[in-house]
């Protein structure tokens, strides 16, 4: 403690009244100051992003997809959106089943489509796709990342595979990590399952109006394998960080992790199961889908829903029939609100993954199937 | 409410464009007070009970002395009573451990059950069950309410300092409530005395242009402390602290060194932020940490760390004690028990009793060398400082282990473990010694460098930009929270 020599009645108690200094260090701006260092600190926050895209290359080859490792990267989602946006692009946008979880990029939906249609550069089919996204996201997504799908033909999947239980609907009352939480509304609507602080959800909502925050996040999702940079120097104590920002994106072929299985689901040894199916009028997974839907429209896009593909083959009896009733609901929803809406055909047993992912040969079919499609070519067609 | 965190920020945001305009009226007060209770009652709003009760018992005793000649008795029950809370909250189950070890060792068929448990849950469970009320009461033994030997200790030295006549009588009870828990400064500092801050709290403030900057000035630099350093070093310092007997010699020195800096960072960060809140409000809080790491000395150490509380053990403990007045023998003896009693204020733990006793052992040992010529003279600063880090850092390691054996054997094994690489992050390496060195420079003749007008608006700058684009995780709670 301060018993220094100063307790001699000759020196008062308060004599070294309070100090009032301002600071040890004189980190210390004037207004003047301080008007300074908030026009640099805005100029860096506008400048930095924006001088990044100049700088990072974004190789948008034919058959680009969102690389898997930048799913949670949504400052690149609105960059990749913007600039494959520019043309007369038909904008694929959905969950893994757009993106393609078991397949290459060259094997996806989007591709089939651009090869069987003969699309070329300017009527070219992109895949924007997300893997792990689910509808409840996809609204968060779509409303604050991706202004830029705009006045296009929007191809919207509809999985209905995020209905078939209370976990996947995020409607369980049990506290459940789920995928993509900085998408979901975080003040206005009640999502059971979610429980961060007061102050995560503001920051969540601070980020998605905060570019740069989105930039950072980019930065570290691309080249720190998505850690903050404190935690990246504990595993790589002796490297240089500023060698890690290779300024190379990761490759749109770079397979999920771990790698998925992509033999048919009966080869795996997966079972038939009948989910524990959610009623669509209380889903929250199919409200924010109408969500989305109608966000899509209210951006000038022409929107055609596609309901499916998915694996009836690995549904019970009693599973299934739920299923089709969900699934013709859903239908019957769009033809209520006259939005284009395709059921896509079951496709064979052995061309599915899992309950809900084509295989290669799968996204063939379905590609095959949609061009014979009649809604698919008026979609097309603009009639 | 952590000062780092997005709901401080909602919260400050809403609280000050009122306070600008209900500055200079009656509603200063109740507004301040209001916003200090919600700020205080966000960690758990049965606290609150405990702080209204401090400070109406304070108010009413310096009420009670101003009317009467017989002031020692209503001295006396104001710090009966706040050390009874601090003793019953804070020290209740320290005491009953220590006792029942004892009974244990001598074995006596005695054991004493868990103040908080015995006189809170169990007694208004059994009031509640006698009233036929069906209601049980959760289990209190947890609770250690935020920043209690801060708020105790402030109110505790407006009692004394009017006892001693060195306070004017606080009439009204708003004013005083608002100075016993203005929320910059209410959970850990700096503990501001009566005299300097109830005055301030009387007068309209004059906010001027240049407060709002300075207040910005010092929140900014705080923030950089706490989250791009402290909790830097936390990642460190944890784990290693953990598990201490994993590791070997260089790790738990690092670990050691690192939570020299993480602990000052921290505690100095927050002292900045609620400086800089205060200076917002026109409320000038005082300095609590004045480069405490470039100290020549150990006296000099305590002249730079947590100002605010080595004055106040200064002022209520050693010189009641008899100072340096009575002798060389008496004046050891007041600097060993005032410092030991300052290690028990931080933590009813045995660690923390013996962070004080190296503390005034270090003091001892040195007082008359640092008073010889050829010390003084002779030896380089940073020797001296370096002799002084030494030591402030071997006492660390007992305020921070878990237990006094973890303490002994981290420090064992700093000598006896050999060697290993530390894995220690070069990245976090540097940013220390960066500061270290912007420290020293800014105390040395070349100050003009760092302190220049572009240099500081570039370090503003620089902070800002980093801790946006680099931190990501920001709601680690402050270290002096706990105490």
């Amino acid at each position: 403690m301060a018993t220094s020599e100063q307790s001699n009645t000759s020196h008062s108690v308060i004599q070294d009244a309070p100090d009032d200094r301002f600071a040890a260090n004189d980190v210390r701006l004037s207004p003047r100051g301080w008007l300074l260092a908030g026009v640099l600190i805005v100029l860096a926050f506008w400048l930095i992003p924006l001088a990044w895209q100049k700088i990072e290359p974004l190789d948008l080859e034919a058959d680009y997809r969102i690389p898997y490792r930048l799913g949670n990267d949504y400052w690149n989602y609105r960059r990749t959106s913007r600039e494959v946006c520019r043309g007369d692009e038909t904008v694929l946008v959905g969950d893994s089943v757009i993106w393609g979880h078991y397949v290459d990029s060259h094997e996806t939906l989007s591709h089939y489509l651009n090869a069987d249609l003969n699309a070329g550069d300017e009527h070219r089919f992109v895949n924007l796709g997300v893997d792990g996204i689910h509808p409840v996201a996809l609204a968060g997504l779509i409303e604050c990342y991706g202004n830029a799908i705009s006045n296009k033909r929007v191809l919207l999947n509809c999985n209905l595979l995020w209905m078939s239980s209370p976990r996947h609907d995020l409607t369980s009352d049990k506290e459940t990590p789920f995928n993509h939480p900085a998408l979901a509304p975080q003040f206005t609507v009640n999502i059971p399952c979610y429980r961060a602080t007061l102050s995560e959800r503001l920051g969540i909502v601070v980020a998605r109006h905060f570019r740069f925050l989105g930039w950072a996040d980019h930065v570290r999702i691309a080249y720190f394998g998505s850690d903050d940079l404190a935690t990246w120097s504990f595993e790589h104590p002796y490297e240089n960080p500023l060698d890690q920002v290779t300024l190379s994106l990761p490759s749109a072929d770079e397979p999920p992790s771990p790698e998925p299985d992509a033999r048919a689901w009966d080869e795996k040894g997966l079972r038939k199961v009948n989910p524990e199916w959610v009623p669509l009028e209380s889903s929250l997974q199919w409200r924010f889908f109408r969500q989305t839907v109608q966000r899509l429209q209210q951006r000038d896009n022409r929107v055609l829903v596609m309901i499916g593909p998915l694996n009836e083959h690995m549904l019970t009896e009693e599973g299934l029939a739920a299923y089709q009733q969900r699934k013709v609901a859903a239908a019957a929803w769009h033809k209520e609100q006259g939005i284009p809406c395709v059921v896509a055909e079951v496709l064979p047993s052995r061309t599915y993954a899992d309950l809900s992912h084509p295989n290669a040969e799968g996204y063939a079919i379905l590609a095959e199937q949609m061009k014979e499609n009649r809604g698919f070519r008026k979609f097309l067609g603009g009639d | 409410m952590l000062f780092h965190t997005w709901v401080f920020l909602v919260f400050f945001l809403t609280f000050y464009p009122v306070y600008l305009l209900v500055k200079g009226t009656r509603l200063r007060a109740p507004w301040l007070l209001a916003a200090s209770y919600v700020f205080y009652g966000w960690w758990n709003p049965v606290y609150l009970l405990l702080i209204l009760w401090s400070t109406t018992v304070d108010y009413l005793a310096v009420r009670a002395m101003a009317a009467t000649r017989w002031k020692k008795p209503w001295l006396a029950l104001s710090i009966v009573n706040n050390l009874g809370l601090l003793g019953f909250f804070k020290y209740g189950r320290f005491v009953v451990d220590n006792v029942n070890a004892l009974a244990e060792r001598f074995d006596l068929p005695y054991a004493l059950s868990d103040p908080n448990v015995c006189f809170l849950s169990d007694g208004l469970n059994a009031v509640l069950s006698s009233l036929h009320l069906h209601y049980h009461v959760p289990d209190f033994s947890y609770l250690l309410p935020v920043g209690i030997s801060f708020y105790v200790f402030q109110s505790m030295s407006y009692t004394i300092d009017f006892y001693r006549g060195q306070v004017e009588l606080e009439r009204s009870f708003i004013r005083y409530a608002t100075f016993v828990s203005l929320f910059p400064q209410l959970v850990a500092g700096p503990i501001e005395r009566a005299s300097h801050l109830l005055p301030q709290l009387q007068r309209a403030p004059r906010i001027s242009r240049e407060d709002v900057a300075d207040g910005l000035s010092l929140f900014v630099v705080g923030l950089f402390k706490k989250v791009a350093l402290a909790d830097y070093l936390a990642m460190y310092v944890d784990p290693v602290y953990s598990a201490p007997e994993e590791y070997r010699s260089p790790a738990l020195l690092l670990a050691t060194f690192a939570f020299a800096w993480q602990i000052y960072f921290d505690f100095s960060g927050y002292t900045d932020m609620a400086r800089g809140i205060g200076r917002m409000m026109g409320v000038r809080l005082m300095l609590n940490f004045n480069n405490p790491y470039l100290a020549t000395g150990l006296g000099d150490f305590w002249r730079r760390w947590h100002i605010s509380l080595s004055t106040w053990f200064r002022d209520y403990v050693y010189i009641p004690l008899g100072g340096n007045r009575h002798g060389e023998t008496r004046t050891y003896v007041n600097m060993v028990l005032t410092m030991v009693i300052s290690g028990l204020w931080h933590g009813a733990m045995w660690t923390f009793v013996l962070w004080g006793a190296i503390h005034a052992a270090g003091r001892v040992l040195t007082r008359s060398l640092e008073q010889t010529a050829v010390y003084r003279d002779r030896v380089p600063t940073i020797a001296k400082q370096a002799l002084t880090f030494s030591v402030v850092m071997l006492a660390w390691v007992f305020f921070r282990a878990q237990s006094t054996g973890d303490a002994w054997m981290i420090l064992g094994r700093i000598f006896s473990s050999g060697l290993a690489d530390p894995v220690f992050p070069l990245l976090l390496a540097g940013l220390v010694m960066s500061i270290w060195l912007y420290q020293y420079v800014y105390e040395s003749k070349f100050r003009k460098v760092v302190s220049a007008g572009p240099v500081r608006v570039a370090l503003v700058v620089g902070m800002v930009v980093y801790m946006a684009a680099v931190v990501t995780s920001g709601n680690q709670e402050f270290i002096y929270f706990r105490f």
